[in-house]
């Protein structure tokens, strides 16, 4: 198992180069999280309709007749779709 | 934890950022994140519904980082198994790089913020089934079914099977039948994807004490479970056509892979792998089983994503 990527060692200095390495990236992590967190935030609000009754983080089709209403407009696109091929398709055996 | 892990605590060895990438185990990360995208892309092309971009890619980088959590915590647990096997032995843990407690730690903190994130990107139902697909496959998976049954895989895969799910609920907040049918082709595809490349190592398995199927019923029963669920994959890697959610580009690329995937679980079936007796021949077919098996579900979420994601849904059927 001995892996020279990994060479053991004993020094203080590269161990404290190696720490201040991995401080490094977990500060950057720190500030990537409180900035994604922040930007989506921030849709979040401009996107959500309060007036409408929806709540941040709860909207969206969480209720049940929203949900129902979601996948009965799913189902309808698809058979317009489908309609569609099927039309062309006829018109195209008539030509 | 049978195995002494004091070798690393003598020998302080520097890590790298690779270890702790190797430790979120990325190869799955990627294919984690590729099938939830394509549960995104569909759900958006099916219901018509909008997602702002930035919400749509925390929302993948959520599932991303959900998967290297259950990566390193199922690391963490599995570091004595893994110094054991030859093929894992190589891994951040038992090669000394990342201490335990730290993969444990990081697994435990990058849970917390990928649900996190998914709840503040997408919606509760998303970043709940976040967290059950993390639990599963930390918890449930590593813990409780990888040591004790042959079926490990099989009800371990569903761990696996959940980011399309996730992906379609972070858009619609629901997870309708398509979305299930998604998770079900990941769900079936598990069993003979894994089993070909067990059928190459279980004599590490056994030395490690794992009971995967070729350990505990043999290599002929094996490949017998591996026709079998290849088989049952037939019908449910083209419902999507049956359902819609498929059209005439995901018919021509399932139609091709799973007589691929069928002609390749037959050859397995027929052959020798996994056996004392099999050479390189049979190793080298389990292998390319096992890499076909790959391409086979990528090729299928790649179509559902040209298909939604590019405007090239040709519907052929549908009910």
């Amino acid at each position: 198992m001995t892996d020279p990527n990994h060479a053991a060692t004993t020094n203080p200095e590269a161990i404290l180069k190696a720490q201040k390495r991995r401080n490094a990236w977990l500060a950057l992590a720190l500030v990537a999280f409180v900035v994604i967190v922040g930007v989506s935030t921030a849709l979040r609000i401009q996107e959500t309709d309060f007036s409408g009754g929806d709540r941040l983080y709860f909207s969206g089709y969480m209720d049940e007749a929203a949900s129902e209403k979601a996948d009965r407009e799913a189902q309808e696109r698809i058979a317009a779709r489908q309609a569609e091929a099927a039309a062309e398709a006829e018109e195209q055996g008539d030509e | 934890m049978s195995v002494d892990m004091t070798a690393q605590e003598s020998s302080p060895k520097l890590a790298t950022a690779g270890d702790y990438i190797e430790l979120m185990k990325p190869r799955i990360m990627m294919l984690v994140v590729f099938t939830a995208l394509a549960g995104l892309v569909a759900a958006i092309g099916v219901t018509g519904q909008g997602v702002n971009p930035v919400l749509a890619t925390v929302a993948i980088l959520a599932v991303a980082l959900g998967s290297g959590a259950a990566g390193a915590i199922n690391m963490w647990y599995d570091a004595d198994i893994d110094a054991i096997m030859t093929r894992t032995s190589v891994r951040p843990i038992p090669s000394g790089a990342v201490p335990r407690d730290e993969a444990l730690t990081m697994g435990l903190i990058m849970s917390a913020v990928s649900v996190l994130l998914m709840w503040i990107a997408s919606n509760v139902l998303a970043a709940g089934l976040l967290a059950l697909s993390i639990a599963y496959y930390g918890w449930f998976y590593t813990m409780v079914l990888k040591r004790r049954t042959a079926q490990n895989i099989v009800i371990g895969g569903a761990a696996g099977a959940f980011p399309p799910v996730i992906g379609w609920a972070a858009v619609t907040g629901t997870t309708p039948l398509d979305a299930w049918i998604l998770f079900a082709i990941i769900f079936v595809w598990t069993p003979p994807h894994f089993w070909a490349l067990s059928l190459v190592a279980h004599k590490e398995y056994e030395k490690a004490g794992v009971p995967m199927l070729p350990v505990t019923s043999g290599a002929k029963a094996t490949r017998l479970q591996m026709l079998l669920y290849t088989i049952a994959l037939i019908p449910v890697g083209l419902a999507p056509l049956a359902t819609g959610l498929g059209g005439m580009i995901y018919a021509i690329v399932a139609g091709l892979l799973t007589v691929g995937f069928l002609y390749f679980a037959v050859k397995v079936w027929r052959s020798r792998a996994g056996e004392p007796d099999a050479g390189d021949a049979e190793r080298k077919l389990a292998m390319s089983m096992f890499a076909f098996s790959i391409l086979f579900l990528f090729g299928l979420f790649a179509a559902l994503i040209i298909e939604h994601g590019f405007g090239l849904y040709f519907a052929i059927g549908g009910i």
